[in-house]
């Protein structure tokens, strides 16, 4: 899960990494009660990256044109995307900026202190000058001083940039961090540290355990979108924009089968996947249940011309997914038409799942190349 | 590695739906169970097995064990697997999904000081056919024979294996490495473990998006492995927001590269001479050339 800017800064905040005076302003009228001097930066807060370039970051110089740049800021989307809130900060004079973070490298397995000596918002060049160093063992204050030389730091500012990171790691831990990033990281002329802006994304399979963090997930506004309600069901969905609705068992598995559409010339209009038998947050007689939301859920879509369902099953039987399918067939086949469907099973009960789906007049294919054929063809004949 | 009919496996979780649902199954396939663990339980059997509260109480009555396969809640996965090893146990299966990477990260910094193999999170586990079964696979999708089989993905293993026994080729082992963003033992570990498996005559490695360890993989297959390899990466067509933003800028720092797409990973394989398949039915077919090839050599 991302943070937003404030939401980041207030966590560095207390953990002692130095950040400007702010204030959050969720209306334009709360920069009358603006408790930092004149001027000041007013900032978009989105979840996207580019809000500088798109006009979402701006310099005010008093309470008038302080509230028609928020009014302006809080009409502007980013990627799409509207703010709620702005964040009103200090303006800050800086000597040069850097680029520090922290995540965790795949291949390591182990968390890597990242730092670039160019800071700001040209990423080509800040990665360019980044330098990395794997914390191997427990975490003590010499890998940050290995990344601080590494970056070419000098004098003070190797003891100062060492410490800050150390903070940074402090925060990555005790919150389950998948990344702290500040970019820019300010260097005053005094040599002082600020952070001018700061990225947190929090793991989502640690959420559980930080209530406070938790906390902090943005409230659907509305209705519930389909992703979101797929979410909340423990299923996965993907929207893409095709005309071929997709239910998969496990995530390898549906990628492969995006795959194999695609390349067969078909269109993928949604992915979903339903999780396989031996998922822990689900009991493994739950996957008939689990088709059956899923495609519901999947059938919402517009547009669909055809739908593939790919269940490899173990301990369920076949014969208990095609029950499902064909189900909803018959209860849909009342009130609406159904697009055809191909179902590729492999399991156990095979036979009795080809009967099943037989009255329903719903195909079961064993093979995949030949349910992907079949569904390639079924939605391309219908216009 | 030792992965065979005389191991003797300890289960961490039997009273979990999950942990009961496969603790018989594996059993049924001829894997020795010799304990089950749960907190609460000990004292009761679980369809036949013994049942105890803590692991070391567990190998005071029946000895020392090879393998442990975990099925407790992802919160406590760090806490059951350093039970075990710190009981002595130096193999370790984690079927649960969803660990919390940090903890991954303190569970391996101990797993290497004390050499123990940890498989998964989030795995299917391991599966000798005919021999042992460690985990979620469909026993029914797998017979023995020669091609070892390394993945990431549950389902889409048994996929590839089902490919291939229905092709005639029967695989010597097939291990889930896991699907969770930090796994215990890496592509690497097992390109070696099977390099040096007498039954193992060609290796599949199934991958994903998302992370660089494929393309870690293939650097060492060219450097270190001297049985075929053969690829297969899901995830062409998968879009941008399954590389999260922190692989986009740990990869770029890397290898000053794009890291973690399908076309850096199959690249990746190319480049060290591995054959890379557009679909897994085209497995057995490289499988069936890989062999000859070797054994003209």
């Amino acid at each position: 899960m991302d943070l937003l800017e404030y939401q980041a800064k207030e966590l560095f905040n207390e953990m002692g990494i130095p950040v400007l005076p702010s204030q959050r302003i969720d209306h334009p009228k709360d920069l009358k009660g603006l408790k930092i001097p004149y001027p000041v930066v007013l900032k978009s807060q989105v979840y996207t990256g580019g809000r500088g370039k798109a006009g979402g970051i701006r310099f005010v110089a008093n309470t008038i044109d302080a509230v028609a740049a928020a009014q302006a800021i809080f009409n502007l989307p980013i990627v799409g995307q509207y703010p709620e809130v702005l964040l009103a900060e200090a303006k800050y004079e800086s000597d040069r900026e850097l680029y520090l973070a922290i995540a965790i490298s795949q291949s390591t397995r182990r968390p890597v202190l990242l730092g670039s000596q160019v800071g700001g918002i040209d990423l080509e060049s800040v990665i360019q000058q980044m330098q990395q160093v794997v914390v191997d063992q427990e975490f003590s204050l010499f890998y940050a001083r290995r990344l601080a030389l590494k970056m070419g730091l000098t004098g003070q500012l190797i003891e100062s940039v060492s410490q800050l990171l150390e903070k940074m790691y402090r925060l990555f831990v005790q919150n389950d961090l998948d990344l702290v990033e500040i970019n820019p990281l300010a260097v005053s002329p005094a040599g002082e540290l600020m952070a001018l802006d700061g990225k947190i994304i929090v793991n989502d399979a640690a959420l559980g355990r930080h209530a406070d963090l938790a906390a902090l997930q943005p409230k659907t506004i509305g209705h519930q979108n389909r992703v979101t309600i797929a979410a909340s069901s423990g299923l996965h969905l993907l929207e893409l924009e095709g005309v071929i609705a997709t239910l998969c068992s496990g995530m390898g598995l549906a990628l492969a089968t995006l795959d194999l559409v695609t390349a067969a010339g078909g269109k993928v209009a949604n992915l979903l996947n339903v999780g396989d038998e031996s998922q822990f947050n689900a009991l493994a007689s739950s996957l008939p249940e689990r088709v059956a939301q899923g495609l519901e859920l999947m059938l919402q879509g517009r547009g669909i011309k055809a739908v593939l369902i790919n269940v490899l099953t173990n301990t369920i039987s076949c014969r208990q997914i095609a029950t499902v399918v064909a189900n909803y067939v018959e209860r849909r086949a009342y009130g609406h038409s159904v697009p055809p469907m191909v179902v590729r099973l492999v399991g156990k009960e095979l036979e009795q799942a080809r009967e099943i789906l037989a009255a329903v007049d719903v195909p079961l294919v064993q093979s995949l190349d030949e349910a992907i054929a079949q569904v390639v063809l079924l939605s391309q004949s219908r216009t | 590695m030792n992965f065979t009919t005389d191991s003797k496996v300890l289960i961490q979780g039997i009273t979990e739906p999950i942990g009961a649902t496969y603790a018989p199954l594996m059993q049924a396939y001829g894997t020795q169970i010799v304990a089950g663990i749960s907190p609460g339980y000990g004292g009761e059997k679980h369809q036949g097995i013994p049942v105890f509260d803590m692991v070391e109480q567990a190998l005071f009555q029946v000895g020392m064990v090879d393998t442990t396969v975990i099925f407790v809640p992802p919160y406590s996965v760090l806490d059951a697997a350093l039970e075990a090893i710190a009981a002595g146990i130096r193999q370790i299966i984690l079927m649960t999904e969803g660990v919390p990477p940090l903890d991954m990260v303190r569970l391996i910094r101990k797993a290497e000081s004390t050499e123990t193999l940890v498989v998964g999170p989030n795995s299917a586990g391991v599966i000798v056919p005919g021999e042992i079964l460690l985990g979620t696979h469909p026993t029914d999708f797998y017979m023995p024979g020669s091609v070892g089989l390394i993945s990431r993905s549950g389902t889409l293993t048994h996929e590839v294996a089902l490919e291939l026994t229905r092709a005639g080729f029967g695989q010597s082992i097939a291990v889930g490495v896991g699907g969770d963003r930090v796994v215990g033992s890496s592509f690497q570990q097992w390109l070696q473990i099977l390099e040096e498996d007498d039954k193992t005559e060609v290796i599949v490695l199934l991958g994903g998006v998302g992370g660089d360890g494929e393309e870690v993989a293939a650097r060492y297959i060219a450097e270190a492995i001297d049985k075929p390899v053969i690829a297969y990466i899901a995830g062409r067509n998968a879009p941008k927001e399954f590389l999260g933003y922190t692989e986009a800028i740990a990869g770029f720092q890397l290898s000053n590269t794009r890291i973690g797409d399908a076309d850096s990973k199959i690249a990746a394989f190319i480049q060290a001479q591995v054959p890379v398949a557009d679909r897994p039915s085209q497995i057995p077919a490289l499988v069936k050339q890989a062999l000859q090839t070797s054994a003209i050599a």
